[in-house]
């Protein structure tokens, strides 16, 4: 895998999309596909992702925390 | 220090914007008690079972007195999942990360200045990236970045790679705020 095949992985895992599942956990696909080092640079591009949407959300929340509102709202899966 | 327990009533209640914001504060603690796991266990899908569990366990929560108690409730049920994980994928086990050391970090309270300066920031990204940054936050982890991309009419690699650009760019616009991220 070249360096910019991983970091469109990178990209995928760090966002806070999750396949909808019943009873569950569901990774992201991409999530497979990257080695330990890419998978903590994903966790790190992840944690400075979220206070920067959280800042631009009108009620101060990241995406991952709209993705769990949503579950809670929807009663887990849509 | 935040106390996040000041949401704990409503959240009993089942007021979903009582949940909200006590996300709002909560999730970084929980996502950085993860920080060991990064390796071995996807901590996007555990965090956000995680979360996803304490409203679900709320209605039968009893404080100890002390300051955010639900909030270590919460990091105690993301470590066991990602413990769990661990097992059921036969990962290479991890350290476990001090529990009391990451619930010292203080829960993020909301900084207007810095508020302002993202917003300022993201109205002047480019065009293309603007689109697939906003789309993401839009579709707030419900949809997946395929589709995301077939909806901006963009390949995969074309959006990722505009929202790479994008976010470089706000970085970049913040420092010469002197915002380092």
């Amino acid at each position: 895998m070249t360096k910019d095949e991983e970091d469109l992985l990178v990209e995928q895992v760090a966002s806070a999309y999750r396949p909808k599942t019943l009873d569950e956990l569901r990774y992201h696909s991409a999530w497979h596909d990257l080695d330990a080092a890419g998978r903590e640079r994903a966790f790190d591009l992840a944690r400075a992702l979220r206070p920067l949407e959280a800042a631009l959300d009108e009620d101060g929340l990241s995406t991952t925390a709209r993705a769990v509102l949503s579950k809670v709202v929807s009663g887990r899966t849509d | 220090m935040t106390d996040l327990d000041v949401h704990l009533a409503a959240i009993v209640a089942g007021d979903t914007q009582g949940f909200a914001r006590w996300l709002a504060g909560a999730e970084r603690p929980v996502r950085d008690s993860l920080r060991s796991f990064a390796a071995a266990v996807d901590v996007e899908a555990v965090l956000q079972e995680s979360l996803l569990r304490v409203w679900q366990v709320a209605p039968r929560f009893v404080p100890d007195g002390r300051p955010n108690g639900l909030l270590r409730l919460g990091v105690r049920i993301a470590r066991n999942l990602a413990v769990s994980e661990v097992r059921r994928t036969r990962a290479t086990p991890v350290a476990a990360s001090d529990l009391e050391a990451t619930l010292s970090a203080e829960p993020d309270a909301p900084d207007p200045l810095l508020r302002t300066a993202i917003a300022y920031c993201r109205d002047q990204l480019p065009p293309k990236p603007r689109q697939a940054f906003d789309s993401r936050l839009a579709s707030a982890g419900g949809q997946d970045d395929v589709e995301l991309a077939e909806a901006l009419g963009m390949k995969l690699n074309t959006f990722l790679q505009n929202f790479t650009r994008a976010r470089q760019l706000l970085v970049d616009c913040l420092k010469r705020k002197g915002i380092a991220l």
